[in-house]
């Protein structure tokens, strides 16, 4: 059941099996249908998700528009992370684009295993990090990177993704117009079958 | 206690205890347990702490002075941090991942940093009884800071930037040359001059 996140986890923080169990005490399954809006702007978070299956955007409201800030899938984990953390109202929406079910952990739990042992104090710390260092790369390589390196890297690191994302959505979160991300679509499309050619 | 017997002036310490203190309610004390795993580190201004491609091996506390972090795409620079007195500043994936930074950290000013080298840090980690948690509540810290102005970048008008900027910031605009904080802002230079200009004559 839980496999999905010990894979996860294991990247970052060795924990024992007594240690799997106390968090898995912690964990609520959570389902969400297709669309579904898992946080709006305003209210405040009070869960981390980790994706088990299923896709979520998160975005914010600026006029009429939807302004994508992140999308989601499978093997990370999320949330309204500034929100999580400050306590403060979220500024961002997430929605899920296709039914989704995770793993929640909820703040209130995940700060009495903070106070049980410093082991959890130093998961927290690793956890943190890793959004940390998240978010440092997303905002360096919307800065320095030029659009079309933006796109490629992300279908590269991606691959599921470009079939998943409503292209609209896709275009908003690497910032580019919807008529230019169908151009380069075509182009990547192509790519990709380059490469499986030449690793063959 | 361990006795730090290097020769720290005392004001600055002061003023790394107090600054430690915003990110955790804990005591000087307690605090100077952490102090023999730093460094107090001095630069002049206009000084390059860390360049493009060098690996960051620290983690800084700005104690007195002004540090810009900033970015060269096409041969300009785009700032992403100044960091005052009480700011953390550093080159953080570089520092993290142990990959050549992307970044280059620039003092502006006269400036003493309180540092951590990354070996510092993972034995400070172990042995300091508070650091998981310290370090936890800085990163935290630092995330919220940063969406913070990266949510300002890309929601807020020019206007809205500058003057928020101004109110929540109003010493800034006699520290820093106005091309910096304009290049913070993402506000074309021209721009900010009129923005300064307006915001004058209706103050």
């Amino acid at each position: 059941m839980f496999d999905s996140l010990k894979i996860f986890l294991d990247r970052f923080i060795k924990l024992s099996e007594a240690e799997y169990s106390q968090l898995k005490e912690k964990i609520i399954i959570r389902h969400f249908l297709k669309k579904e809006i898992m946080i709006r702007a305003g209210d405040t978070e009070h869960y981390l998700y980790f994706i088990n299956k299923g896709l979520i955007r998160q975005y914010f409201v600026s006029g009429k528009e939807e302004l994508v800030i992140d999308i989601i899938s499978e093997g990370t984990i999320t949330g309204s992370v500034t929100s999580f953390l400050s306590g403060a109202p979220s500024r961002y929406f997430m929605e899920t684009m296709e039914p989704t079910s995770v793993f929640a952990l909820s703040k209130k739990d995940l700060e009495a295993l903070y106070l049980s042992d410093n082991k959890w104090e130093k998961f927290g710390r690793i956890l943190t990090t890793h959004f940390f260092l998240q978010q440092e790369k997303h905002i360096l390589d919307n800065i320095r990177l030029p659009m079309k390196e933006r796109v490629i890297n992300f279908v590269s690191e991606n691959p599921n993704l470009l079939q998943r994302v409503p292209q609209k959505y896709l275009a908003s979160y690497l910032d580019i117009k919807p008529e230019t991300f169908s151009r380069m679509k075509h182009l990547l499309f192509n790519k990709r079958i380059t490469k499986v050619q030449t690793s063959k | 206690m361990a006795v730090d017997k290097r020769n720290i002036n005392p004001s600055h310490l002061a003023l790394a205890y107090s600054y430690l203190q915003r990110f955790m309610p804990i005591g000087a004390e307690q605090l100077s347990g952490l102090i023999p795993y730093c460094e107090f580190r001095e630069f002049r201004k206009k000084e390059i702490i860390v360049d493009e491609g060098e690996i960051d091996n620290y983690l800084n506390m700005v104690i007195k002075g002004l540090v810009r972090k900033y970015i060269k795409v096409k041969g300009n620079d785009k700032i992403l941090q100044l960091a005052t007195e009480g700011h953390v500043v550093h080159s953080e994936i570089s520092f993290l991942t142990r990959s050549p930074s992307l970044v280059i950290l620039q003092t502006l000013e006269p400036t003493v940093l309180v540092s951590l080298s990354f070996q510092k840090m993972e034995e400070a980690l172990d042995k300091f009884p508070h650091g998981e948690r310290l370090g936890r509540l800085i990163l935290t810290n630092m995330y919220i800071k940063k969406d913070e102005r990266r949510y300002t970048w890309m929601a807020k008008s020019v206007r809205e930037r500058f003057l928020d900027y101004l109110t929540h910031h109003p010493h800034m605009l006699q520290r820093i040359p106005q091309k910096y904080l304009a290049s913070y802002l993402n506000i074309k230079p021209e721009t900010f001059s009129r923005l300064k200009h307006l915001s004058k004559t209706k103050g």
